[in-house]
């Protein structure tokens, strides 16, 4: 009677427990359904649509975001360089290469949440198409690092985990048959502060 | 032994129905979405600032740090609702949202009359009034039919340099999220 009982128990314990912990699990990880991957960098086009998987649906109830329609824009998220190892606030790396076209576009260093990496400086950890400096192929050389450098500097600060976020506004790879021949620019790593 | 088997094989199906049944459910009842958070924030038909500029932490997540971005709660059900900001910024997009948060139509600057956002949200029954004898005022505005009830509505704007800063934060107070009476 009391092993029936426990049986029981354990069973129902496995199911809830188990149940629960894999949903906060596969919401908690950034990789999902539905993603993009060019070079390295992801975008999720269907997030915040009707169309989105059950996944992202539940991710964007629980993170409360408001995605960016497709007439505003798509984001891309970077979370290693081009040698596969996870991006740091401590390293300094090189993002060089075209960027697709667009009225203009975004970069910024995030922290974990996605939120700008706050820098203890008037200066922001983020740049726009606008004011940088271009090659005379129209390519894009930004510096990303705590030193001040020539050309494009990105400023970050600290240390720990780093995202790099690239939004293209009004474009047309936001439409889905945009992306398929879609470069984007590489990240590599120039040096750490260790 | 096999009885303990039995058990644990259960339990992971068990596992896979809870699993599906919660993550139906999440949406369904989070507490944290964005409707929920602006419903904090303020009221329905109040153009909230969302990013951190305005003072407090950031009302919803993942805004660009060069946008800056406002959101007003509607219900079309007491009518339809008229969404107008005046004034030149470099950039400025704008979506509209359901209750749970899903974008159902978006459109920027290059889509509006001279650049100015003048915009109706409106369910399709609405929709078919207005288009009987449209109104004068509304003759330049953007109708946007969305076949929901309560939504969210969203203008974000570039902010390319500090320079921006002032002439943008402007133009999202200035930005008014009013019901439109037919």
């Amino acid at each position: 009677m009391l092993k029936n009982a426990f049986l029981t128990l354990l069973s129902l314990a496995i199911a809830i427990g188990g149940g629960g912990g894999s949903v906060w699990y596969a919401l908690k990880a950034q990789d999902g359904v539905g993603a993009i991957r060019i070079g390295q960098w992801t975008a999720f086009p269907e997030i915040g649509t009707q169309a989105a998987d059950p996944y992202s649906k539940a991710r964007v109830a629980r993170e409360g975001v408001l995605a960016l329609g497709r007439a505003e824009g798509l984001s891309f998220i970077a979370e290693r360089d081009a040698g596969g190892d996870q991006l740091r606030r401590e390293c300094a790396y090189m993002i060089e290469g075209r960027f697709p076209t667009a009225r203009f576009w975004t970069l910024y260093a995030a922290d974990q949440s996605l939120g700008v990496v706050d820098t203890d400086r008037p200066r922001l950890a983020a740049l726009q198409s606008y004011q940088v400096l271009r090659q005379p192929d129209n390519s894009v050389i930004i510096t990303v690092g705590n030193r001040p450098a020539p050309g494009n500097w990105l400023l970050t600060e600290g240390f720990g985990r780093m995202y790099f976020v690239l939004t293209f506004y009004d474009t047309p790879i936001a439409s889905s048959t945009g992306l398929s021949d879609v470069t984007l620019p590489r990240i590599v790593k120039a040096g750490c502060n260790a | 032994m096999r009885k303990l088997l039995h058990t644990v094989l259960l339990g992971l199906l068990g596992a896979g129905i809870v699993h599906i049944v919660v993550l139906m459910l999440v949406p369904e009842f989070s507490e944290r979405d964005a409707w929920s958070r602006l419903a904090m924030a303020s009221d329905l038909y109040k153009m909230t600032r969302l990013d951190a500029e305005a003072g407090g932490a950031p009302v919803v997540k993942s805004v660009d740090p060069l946008f800056y971005a406002a959101a007003c709660r509607f219900d079309l059900a007491e009518g339809m609702v008229r969404i107008k900001a005046p004034g030149n910024v470099p950039f400025w997009s704008v979506s509209v949202y359901d209750r749970s948060g899903h974008n159902l139509y978006s459109f920027n600057d290059h889509s509006a009359t001279g650049g100015v956002l003048d915009t109706v949200v409106l369910t399709p029954a609405q929709m078919i009034d207005v288009r009987r004898e449209l109104p004068e005022e509304l003759q330049g505005a953007i109708f946007v039919e969305a076949p929901i009830e309560e939504g969210i509505f969203v203008i974000r704007s570039f902010v390319p340099d500090d320079s921006w800063k002032p002439v943008v934060s402007q133009f999202l107070e200035q930005s008014s999220c009013e019901l439109q009476d037919y």
